[in-house]
């Protein structure tokens, strides 16, 4: 398998500009400046990229957006990368931080767009570093900065840290963030290529969608279309962690089957212990159990079975865990990161919690899992941004796929509080009822 | 992963039952004039200011800036962005209480974050936080918090021990990273993501060994 | 700027064809087709849509997911769905999510029965809830200011409070801290959230979270009724609602009016009602009695003031800017029709001609409000709108922030737009019309007059440029705002003159949207200077018989014994500070002084010889002009102490005891029609025609009845700025709060201001002081003694000295120089 993001980037000193270039790094950059920047979308769109951020909006289609008019323009590039479950990006930046820079320089060219941001999250200390360096380095180069390579285009790069917010990264968040605000998502319309950063057209993409861009350039997009099934071109890094051997980084080509990641390239769970559900797409996507492994791992195949590619984080829990616990720990993450904006996700998420705090204390009856589950359809498309959709959404579906854990999670509990007849014990590290 | 109350860092209610006081002038936008601020975070944050199109975006880098100066972003510290950037401390404030990076209260110069999201609880991160703190042993200079995932899942359970990656961590080696930050050492050397080789066969070299460090310019 | 244009198109709401604006918001949409889509967030005044309740959720025809009505603009042929079994479960759980948190206490929360939050949940909640964890639960209330208290418990975070904080008033003190269910209103480390305008938010928010602690408990919905009528605190003019309980004014709230105050209320407006039931207010005649004012029956006190009588030819009045038309008209017509004096001043910085006044006063050149929101450019000429006007100033700011509109300031104390501005220009204080005169001579492309007159202001032709050329290339539609003070003293009529010549020069007159708009020192400043109480100019703003002595004439007159009787209607001269010392000699050696007042400065109080209680502005009844030519009706809310009187009743009853003659009708709509009587420009106008939202005469056909204007007369020139000399340049400025309604406000009485003298720190390290210690401002016995405040936007060689004060010294005319040293 052709291996795009990820080749050979162990190799020492890469993220130096020197081996990268050595590598045929910046040759993309130069054969794009050559181009016209409607050829240059083409490319892009017929690369049939689409975006690895997420939400998987098609790369060129997303770039076409951008008004042609000289005004301000603005590319941001989605480093926050804060999605449970997802690390794919660190590794890319961490030792391959050129290739991400060339890919903006080249998306900023077709877009016009004059000054770029990296949103990387705050604790990313060393992959900030990396960058920071790179940065310079490709200044130093000509790559970056005024008239670039003689193309009379120019492009400023600043790398921006975020403070430790899982809603920036959300697009929008992440905007007002850049913006020095709070990390409040915005209503949408307007969506950023029209009104984004400063007002102004801004294109904001994944690092993993935007590093690949340079590989798209120098392949040419068609050529790239045929990694990858239909609708899902492309080479994709799955980030697999939780209950596997060979927890890690892995770039496919969309399309191979989960169990073939899971299985063959992570090592599937420890030895005597089963896959007992699985997240496809990060924490947020509605999770599949065992018997969904033969599903092939592309955006159409999981949207099927009612989940997602997302991120293309795969977490694994193997049958030592229990639902409850990983629901609780789920639910208090989305309470922990709602921004607070919006009645459905900041309450919501908050009463879930709760709710579930109680089931694993057992002080709870089914007919509060009935609540637990009609509370997330109340959440389920009434927000403003999809927070509150990420945590209802798997946290729905594990109530829903294993409702007799539940059941019996709080029988056994109940059972050990006497049944209620005698008052529980208090919990040792009281709870705020917040 | 069920004896953690989760998100003990997340749950920073105090405020909320506090009164404003009176005899205390409104905040207004402070003058510099009236507002000491140590030179060398005044240029930080003023060089910062001229990296953006809207010198408001230098805010977050401000307030790191100012976390590294007072150790927390204090009232004093938030002033001090305040003054510098012409906005008013409020402002500042709403923005530093809303990021888990910053801290509203006074804390210890050690920092480390241990991860007790959905991969890391798998492979036993809450019993890595009561490790580590039994292993701080209440010393105030130790800042030990439960965090969000942090993104590094492959080397779960993992921590950030002052920004450094390490994992997957036993629990003995708790003790060893409180060890070496008093000793002032690299912190778990061989632990450390920076010596973490690619899962992927794909991004092997043979015979080289991955290590991310500084780049000659 | 141009209008927005307003298209009509038609929508289908729940099956209803509705007319709408194209591209309006669906709420309103709907609301103007009598269909109500519930909200909490959503508050146009505010700003732009935030979707943050996520309330008013509805279902669009085309679009799959649910729609947030208050995002929406409306289009052509757009079906919308707010009764659909969807839209309801929507509205049910974000009801049912709302009252997680919220605590059920609406039988002891202030807003129970005029709360959304009650309205909606019982319209639109599902009437159960299924949360049976622990509400949380925190201490309340709290003080968030001395005046607002805040129930954390019950917010539902609508973040109206602090976008007002952010996008209106701009204040930036009222923030949210935390994040997600920990999310709360503050303010930064525990300081009060006081501003100008913090009030509002006690309007703004839906919920019982924030609360007057002047209105808290004090009635329930049902006790109370509203009373529409003015503000008339200030020459904003906001229109109010009084919230009326047994006679007694309880609380204040804005009574939207686009055209005066956008709906909004600065808090001296909102909570100095409180001076009207105070205790310290002066609530009965006093008649003097050696060195004691007494009270006396009110047969007593006429009997006094009509002594006034027989000081023919030497009596002068003074009236202050709260006084009514009807009120100025009659004293004017007493003054100079029966005793034949001609002293009538209701300014204080020396007088226009007759010529100059209505040349100023041409329809074409007058500004409205409103524009100020739709011009490309606004110019403050020595005005700070936030003390002078407050309300204008959030209207400038919306102006800046919604439409782009270039701010220009020119001042001598730096403004609270300051900012905002693109162009700051400093001059030396009082300098004011040194500048207007170098603008003029700039615009018109004179540099050596520009250079000239520039440097008289303590400015630079450089600086004048700036000016001039931001005002040339900023867009058509100017709107020049300027403070009364800009004529004030020698050069005052040279600068009014020279700003009807930029006017001239700028087009202002040729375009709808442009114009001059003065912000007079007193709430009814025009409106007195229309009805004739000024020296130069009868009703109507008529050449006078005889040209009368001004403000600080009459105080040299009386003290020069030239002037024997004094009469202050709702006027203390010695207030602001400026020449105290001649106007208690003045007082001193008055054989008869006369005032109108609720209390009393030190000076009054020694030597008035009568003091009538003046009613308070809930009591008050007759007719005030808006700067901008609105005319407005100050309505009776309650009725007066028994003691209390109309002023226009005791002048018409004096001039009945002392002169024997009927000066017609003095209170009701037959003063008014007195009033449209004597002033041509306001011919036919009756009580009625003015309604409850008050109508600007230039728009009536009597405005052309408006005599030409004259600009011939002789003008002397201004005093060039002095310079500093190790002296400092003497500015002085009166802040909203320095009033006496805020003194006797409980609620406010926390605003009262002390001496401040505000300093650059190059100054204050020169005297060697450092904030918050005290100076002395001139020297001897006469020195005033104020604390520093240091600013950095003060420029060097200039003092601001806090005037308005109950105690405010004896400080020399603004712009000499004075000796500050430390205490
Ligand atoms: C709550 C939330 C968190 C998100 N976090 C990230 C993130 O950490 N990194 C990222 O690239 N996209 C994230 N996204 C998706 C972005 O909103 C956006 O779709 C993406 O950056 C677009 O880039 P792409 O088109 O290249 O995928 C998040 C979305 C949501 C709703
Ligand atoms: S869904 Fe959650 S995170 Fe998104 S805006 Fe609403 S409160 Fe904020
Ligand atoms: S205090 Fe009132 S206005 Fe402010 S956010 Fe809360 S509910 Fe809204
Ligand atoms: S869950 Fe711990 S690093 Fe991701
Ligand atoms: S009113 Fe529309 S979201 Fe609040």
């Amino acid at each position: 398998m052709s291996a795009i993001l990820f080749d050979r980037i162990d190799e020492p000193g890469l993220n130096d500009i020197a081996t990268y270039e050595r590598r045929g790094g910046y040759e993309a950059l130069r054969k794009a400046l050559a181009q016209p920047r409607e050829g240059l979308l083409e490319e892009l769109k017929a690369s049939g990229l689409r975006g690895r951020g997420g939400a998987g909006f098609p790369l060129g289609m997303k770039a076409s957006f951008i008004p042609g008019a000289d005004i301000d323009k603005y590319l941001v590039c989605n480093a926050d990368e804060s999605e449970p479950g997802t690390f794919k990006d660190r590794e890319l930046m961490q030792k391959n931080p050129h290739m991400l820079i060339e890919g903006m320089i080249i998306a900023a060219f077709t877009v016009g767009a004059n000054r770029s941001f990296i949103y990387i999250r705050g604790e990313y200390v060393l992959q900030a570093d990396v960058l920071e360096q790179a940065i310079a380095q490709a200044k130093a180069a000509g790559f970056l900065g005024e008239n670039i390579l003689d193309s009379g285009f120019s492009l400023d790069l600043v790398l921006h840290r975020g403070a430790g917010a899982y809603i920036c990264g959300e697009e929008t968040g992440l905007l007002d963030s850049l913006e020095g605000k709070r990390g409040n998502p915005r209503l949408k319309p307007p969506f950023p290529a029209n009104q984004g950063l400063f007002q102004g057209p801004t294109l904001i993409n994944n690092v993993e969608t935007l590093a690949t861009i340079p590989a798209i350039i120098r392949m040419g997009g068609s050529e790239y279309a045929k990694l990858g099934i239909e609708n899902s071109a492309g080479t994709k890094l799955v980030s697999v962690s939780g209950n596997v051997q060979r927890p890690g980084n892995y770039e496919i080509e969309l399309g191979m089957s989960s169990r073939d990641i899971i299985f063959g390239l992570a090592g599937g769970p420890d030895e005597g212990r089963e896959v007992k559900f699985w997240f496809p797409g990060g924490s947020s996507s509605p999770v599949l159990t065992a018997a969904d492994l033969d599903i092939t791992y592309d955006f159409d195949a999981m949207a099927k079975a009612g989940t997602m590619l997302g991120s293309g984080a795969i977490i694994v829990v193997d049958d030592s865990n229990s639902v409850v616990d990983v629901a609780l720990t789920l639910a208090s993450f989305y309470k922990h990161e709602s921004c607070g904006k919006c009645t459905p996700c900041r309450e919501g998420t908050n009463w879930t919690v709760k709710m579930l705090q109680r089931v694993q204390s057992g002080e709870a009856t089914p007919m509060d899992l009935d609540i637990i589950a009609s509370v997330q359809e109340q959440i389920i498309g009434n927000c403003l941004c999809v927070l509150g959709d990420a945590m209802a959404m798997p946290v729905g579906s594990l109530v829903a796929k294993f409702r007799p854990e539940f059941e019996s999670h709080i029988e056994a509990a109940r059972e050990r509080n006497g049944l209620g007849l005698t008052p529980p014990p208090a919990s040792e590290e009281p709870v705020l009822s917040l | 992963m069920t004896d953690v109350t989760r998100f003990t860092h997340g749950s920073r209610i105090p405020g909320w039952d506090d009164s404003v006081d009176p005899n205390k002038a409104p905040a207004g936008i402070p003058d510099l004039a009236t507002t000491p601020v140590p030179a060398e975070l005044r240029e930080e944050i003023q060089a910062e200011m001229a990296k953006y199109p809207v010198f408001r975006s230098a805010l977050i880098p401000a307030l790191h800036a100012a976390q590294r100066v007072h150790g927390w972003c204090s009232p004093e510290a938030i002033e001090q962005v305040a003054a510098v950037m012409g906005i008013t401390p409020g402002e500042v404030a709403a923005v530093a209480t809303f990021y888990d990076m910053f801290e509203t209260k006074p804390v210890g110069t050690q920092t480390i974050y241990v991860c007790t999201n959905i991969s890391c609880s798998l492979r036993g991160g809450p019993k890595i936080l009561e490790a580590m703190r039994a292993a701080a042993d209440g010393d105030a200079d130790f800042n030990i918090r439960a965090f969000e995932c942090l993104g590094a899942c492959d080397m779960a359970p993992m921590a950030s021990v002052n920004g450094e990656f390490v994992g997957p961590l036993a629990e003995s080696d708790c003790a060893q990273i409180v060890a070496d930050l008093k000793g002032g050492g690299e912190v778990l050397a061989a632990k450390q993501l920076r010596v973490r080789p690619c899962a992927d066969e794909a991004g092997r070299v043979d015979g080289g060994q991955t290590t991310t460090s500084e780049v000659t310019q | 700027m141009p209008r927005p244009e307003h298209n009509e198109i038609t929508l289908t709401i729940d099956g209803r064809d509705v007319t709408a604006i194209d591209g309006q918001i669906l709420v309103d949409a709907a609301r103007g087709g009598d269909i109500e889509i519930p909200v909490f967030c959503y508050e146009p005044k505010i700003g732009g849509p935030v979707g943050a309740c996520r309330m008013c959720l509805v279902e669009i025809e085309g679009i799959p997911k649910l729609q947030t009505a208050c995002s929406t603009p409306v289009k052509d042929g757009m079906v919308v769905h707010t009764q659909t079994d969807r839209v309801k479960g929507a509205q049910q759980s974000v009801v049912e999510f709302l009252l997680v948190n919220h605590p059920l206490d609406c039988p002891v929360c202030d807003k129970g029965g005029e709360c959304p939050l009650q309205d909606i949940s019982y319209g639109y909640g599902g009437g159960k809830s299924r949360f049976i964890e622990p509400k949380r639960h925190f201490v309340k209330p709290l003080g968030l200011s001395p005046l607002i208290a805040i129930d954390r418990e019950r917010c539902i975070l609508c973040y109206r409070c602090v976008r007002f904080s952010q996008e209106v008033s701009e204040d930036h003190q009222l923030v949210l801290l935390e994040r997600g269910a920990s999310t709360f209103v503050a303010t930064f480390d525990g300081h009060p959230y006081v501003a100008p305008f913090s009030g509002n938010i006690i309007e703004l928010c839906p919920v019982g979270a924030l609360t007057s602690r002047a209105y808290r408990f004090r009635a329930r919905p049902w006790d109370i009724e509203g009373s529409g009528s003015v503000c008339n605190l200030c020459p904003a003019q906001c229109n109010v609602t009084f919230t009326v309980r047994d006679d007694r004014v309880l609380r204040v709230l804005s009574r939207d009016h686009d055209g005066v105050d956008d709906g909004w209320l600065c808090d001296k407006g909102r909570f100095a009602y409180q001076a009207t039931h105070s205790d310290e207010r002066i609530t009965a005649p006093l008649v003097r009695d050696g060195d004691q004012l007494r009270p006396a029956t009110w047969e007593r006190a006429i009997q006094v003031a009509s002594g006034i009588a027989r000081h023919p030819g030497a009596a002068a009045a003074i009236v202050g800017g709260e006084t009514t038309n009807e009120e100025g008209l009659l004293l004017g017509r007493y003054m100079r029709d029966t005793l034949a004096s001609h002293d009538i001043d209701s300014r204080q910085g020396g007088a226009l001609s007759a010529g100059v006044l209505r040349e100023l006063a041409r329809t074409d050149l007058q500004a409205t409000v409103p524009d100020l929101e739709f011009a490309h450019t606004v110019l403050l000429l020595d005005a700070d709108p936030v003390d002078d006007a407050p309300v204008l100033d959030l209207r400038i700011r919306k102006a800046a922030r919604r439409n782009d509109t270039q701010v220009l300031v020119a001042s001598g104390r730096p403004t609270a737009l300051d900012a905002r501005a693109a162009v700051a220009v400093r001059h030396a204080p009082g300098s004011a019309a040194s500048l207007v005169l170098a603008l003029d001579s700039a615009l018109s492309g004179d540099h050596g007059a520009a250079t000239n007159h520039a440097t008289d202001a303590g400015s630079d032709l450089e600086s004048i440029n700036a000016l001039a050329d931001a005002l040339k290339t900023g867009g058509e539609d100017v709107v020049i705002v300027w403070g009364e003070r800009v004529t004030d003293g020698a050069g005052g009529e040279a600068a009014a003159k020279a700003l009807v010549n930029i006017s001239t020069t700028l087009g202002l007159g040729t375009r709808e949207g442009s114009g001059l708009l003065e912000l007079p020192r007193g709430t009814n400043g025009r409106g007195l200077r229309e009805v004739g109480a000024i020296p130069t100019a009868g009703p109507g703003l008529s050449n006078p018989v005889t040209v009368g002595r001004s403000t600080d004439q009459i105080a040299a007159a009386a003290a020069a014994g030239e002037v024997t009787a004094l009469w202050f209607l709702h006027a203390d001269p010695t207030r602001d500070g400026r020449n105290t010392e001649i106007w208690t000699r003045a007082m001193a050696s008055a054989g008869l002084v006369i005032a109108h007042a609720s209390t009393l400065s030190p000076e009054l109080a020694e030597h008035a010889t009568v003091v009538f209680p003046a009613e308070a502005g809930a009591e008050r009844d007759g007719t005030i002009t808006h700067p901008d030519g609105r005319i407005q009706r100050l309505r009776k809310a309650i009725g007066s102490p028994v003691d209390v009187r109309p002023a226009a009743a005791i002048i018409a009853r004096i001039a009945e005891v002392g002169s024997g003659v009927d000066l017609g009708p003095a209170t009701g709509p037959a003063a008014t029609e007195a009033v449209s009587a004597a002033v041509s420009f306001y011919a036919g106008l009756t009580v009625d025609e003015i309604g409850g939202r008050g109508l600007r005469w230039q728009d009536r056909d009597a405005a052309t009845n408006l005599p030409a204007g004259d600009l011939n007369g002789e003008s002397d020139a201004p005093v060039p700025a002095a310079s500093p000399n190790g002296a400092l340049r003497l500015g002085t400025y009166r802040s909203i709060w320095a009033s006496p309604e805020v003194e006797l406000s409980p609620a406010l009485k926390f605003l009262s201001r002390r001496p401040t003298v505000e300093l650059s720190p190059v100054d204050a390290e020169r005297i060697g002081v450092i904030q918050g210690q005290n100076v002395d401002i001139g020297t001897g016995t006469d020195a005033l003694r104020a604390t520093a405040h240091l600013r950095s936007d003060v420029p060097a060689g200039s003092v601001f000295v806090e005037s308005g004060l109950a105690a405010p010294g004896n400080l020399p005319s603004e712009g000499q120089l004075i000796e500050v040293s430390k205490a």
